[in-house]
């Protein structure tokens, strides 16, 4: 039986939590060039792009994120297609986070007028002018907050990598109590580390919510 | 993007060709590589546990650097859950499953065993106050038990209908939910219980009575015959030469039994 | 190594999938009932003056929302009994939902409730309603339509994320999953199904979440 004292439990977590931050950190810039990209089509897109765009967001905003990296991870091997962990982990953790972070800018941009929209188009700008120059701008300063909101949800959702073999955070803190059989002092850590990852997150979506709340004024 | 092209036209291609010409022989493979890939438990002490620098030790670990040993390669260690193990063997991604497996007909539809390698008697375990002599006398009583788990299959044919049985997703939430008094009894190994006892904690699992004894098995993926004889005359060779039973010494404090 | 599926190996186990779908649904449904009221509540002290029970309502939304919701149910079922409260699996998975989405729909609601122009609460006033009869159709009501679709998308994130309540033995759909891979090794199988089987849920609960909006809000437009 191995003996863990308090330091070796919260180091080991501390090595795992590296893990959380970089998962948490590709997730969150590749899903949203993804998610940006989904936005564009979806925004300029005839009802075809449209509707695939929507079924898109269905699948894998309805869907449990461990189901998801488990079929990738598992299932493309079984079609000949051999993935390392990582890369399954990118690619379901950014499928999951495009979908939600589409779905939030798309509400920012909806909010944007009609009439700007058509006011721009009579001045003779495309649709990459538009975006450009009248609609990002301000869908941006809405879409701030809720973005970094999310990326708290984010950080948690990586603990689901556990199911491909990364040990992050959570999983780090299940093996430690498998050997102590402390759950109370482990699990407590690991409620703390996560805190003080999320907490800052937090606090800086709410200060930006304050900010561009003032401007829009 | 170039590449992401290369991959899906790999991708298409192996799916046309057809899905049945087998690759050479898992041992030819493995030879080649010069690795043997083994999942192994990192939740199931002493058959595998975390040491403080979070790698992976144990009865299971053992016997998988035994058999890497004796193949000539290099052990690679996956560590696994009782959820993944078998997609693991499955897709390829590692070679043998040593993770206290334990085997059952629907089981064996999926995977192959070899003979075993480890000793388990599980049984149900708890505190002196409760009379419990066999299954019958379980009436009324809740049991935690690790889902999926051998100990599981077994005490759900041999409990009467009203027995409350737990299910918990691993050995340490079967283990919490005893010692935080949710469940009354617990159904696990004779070892996993002589250690929670050395812990001296508030409720201690006291044998009750034997479910069934269940020997470990090494789980292969199905048509490697070739792996399998090699598995087998491992186990045997290990067996007869006594360094089976110094594992089996040094993780559960027991010499191996006549007959496995 | 050709894998063969074998989906047919599921069959005799459906009725614990059925059982996990029917478990799943009462954890959301009375979850996201009780949760989305003390949501309500906890807004209402976020937006009222008295400083102390909104302190406590923001520590409480913050630890909620910056901590694994895995964690919170290891506390609650695990944690509790040390306490002397000893919940079942059932009753702490609930629990566990109603504070978690406690937590969100605070700040859902309260930033809905802040949407509210003050002017409208202040012409209440003037129509001599009382605080609850303000609070009832001026403040919550409007505001609740305008966040209807963001606390929708919460319920259903909360249903998903139910999916580890299986850890503590209560049996819902992934604990039928998991159990039925134990029983017959089909993981692929059983993950298949069981994400089309969430995906259905969430989508026919978006949609009663929906309907239920209309009947909410719509309705009331024509009085």
């Amino acid at each position: 039986m191995s003996e863990f004292s308090l330091w070796d439990i919260v180091y080991n977590l501390l090595l795992a939590a590296r893990w959380t931050v970089l998962l948490s950190l590709t997730a969150f810039v590749l899903g949203g060039l993804v998610g940006l990209l989904l936005l564009m089509v979806r925004t300029a897109g005839n009802p075809w792009v449209i509707r695939l765009v929507r079924g898109y967001v269905e699948l894998f905003q309805g869907t449990p994120l461990l189901m998801q990296l488990f079929i990738v991870f598992f299932g493309l091997p079984l079609i000949g297609l051999d993935v390392s962990p990582w890369v399954a982990a990118t690619l379901g953790l950014t499928l999951f986070t495009s979908a939600f972070l589409t779905e939030i800018w798309r509400g920012c941009v909806e909010s944007i007028g009609k009439g700007q929209w058509e006011a721009s188009a009579s001045l003779g700008m495309n649709f990459t002018q538009q975006m450009r120059y009248i609609v990002l701008p301000q869908a941006l300063r809405i879409a701030v907050p809720p973005t970094v909101g999310f990326s708290v949800q984010v950080v948690k959702g990586t603990a689901v990598a556990s199911i491909i073999g990364f040990v992050e955070l959570t999983k780090a803190g299940t093996m430690i109590t498998n050997a102590t059989y402390e759950p109370f002092t482990v699990y407590g850590c690991v409620a703390v580390m996560y805190f003080l990852i999320c907490y800052p997150l937090s606090l800086f979506a709410r200060h930006l919510e304050g900010k561009f709340r003032h401007v829009a004024r | 993007m170039k590449q992401f092209f290369k991959t899906a036209i790999a991708a298409v291609a192996m799916l046309a060709a057809p899905l049945g010409a087998a690759s050479a022989s898992a041992l030819d493979s493995i030879s080649e590589a010069g690795v043997l890939k083994v999942a192994v438990p990192q939740d199931f002490p002493p058959f595998g546990s975390v040491g403080t620098d979070m790698q992976p030790k144990g009865y299971d670990i053992d016997m998988a650097a035994l058999i890497a040993e004796e193949l000539g390669v290099k052990l690679e260690l996956v560590p696994v859950t009782s959820s993944n193990r078998i997609p693991y063997l499955n897709t390829g991604k590692v070679d043998l499953v040593i993770s206290s497996l334990g085997k059952n007909p629907d089981r064996e539809k999926v995977i192959d065993f070899s003979d075993p390698y480890a000793p388990f008697y599980n049984g149900v375990f708890g505190p002196a106050d409760f009379s419990v002599e066999k299954a019958a006398d379980l009436v009324g009583m809740s049991v935690g038990v690790t889902r999926g788990a051998i100990e599981d299959l077994e005490l759900t044919k041999i409990a009467p209908s009203d027995v409350d049985i737990k299910r918990y997703e691993d050995n340490n939430g079967t283990i919490s939910a005893f010692l935080s008094g949710q469940v009354d009894l617990i159904a696990t190994g004779n070892v996993t219980a002589a250690a929670i006892i050395e812990r001296d904690p508030p409720r201690k699992p006291e044998p009750k009575f034997l479910i069934k004894n269940s020997p470990c098995y090494v789980g292969l993926n199905k048509e490697e015959p070739e792996l399998m004889a090699k598995v087998n005359e491992i186990i045997a060779a290990s067996i007869a030469d006594g360094r089976l039973n110094a594992i089996a010494e040094k993780w559960l404090g027991i010499p191996l039994p006549e007959k496995l | 190594m050709a894998y063969k599926f074998d989906f047919g190996a599921i069959v005799p186990h459906w009725q614990l999938l059925f059982d996990g779908v029917i478990l799943t649904t009462e954890l959301t449904v009375i979850g996201a009932v009780v949760g989305v009221g003390l949501g309500i509540m906890g807004a209402w002290a976020r937006a009222s003056r008295a400083p102390v029970i909104s302190q406590i309502v923001g520590v409480y939304v913050e630890l909620i929302r910056n901590t694994p919701f895995l964690v919170q149910l290891f506390f609650i079922f695990f944690g509790l009994p040390a306490l002397g409260v000893k919940l079942t699996e059932f009753q702490a998975a609930v629990l566990a939902m109603i504070v978690n989405l406690g937590a969100y729909s605070t700040e859902i609601i309260r930033a809905g409730i802040l949407a509210i122009p003050q002017g409208q609460i202040e012409a209440a006033q003037s129509l001599a309603m009382n605080r609850v009869q303000i609070f009832r159709y001026v403040v919550i009501l409007p505001a609740l339509k305008k966040i209807w679709p963001a606390l929708s998308s919460q319920i259903v994130i909360v249903m998903l994320g139910s999916s580890v309540c299986s850890q503590i033995a209560a049996e819902e759909l992934t604990f039928g999953a998991n159990y039925i891979q134990a029983l017959n090794f089909r993981a692929f199988e059983v993950y298949f199904v069981v994400t089309g089987l969430y995906l259905v849920m969430s989508i026919l609960l978006r949609m009663g979440l929906k309907v239920l909006g209309n009947f909410l809000f719509e309705r009331r437009r024509h009085v």
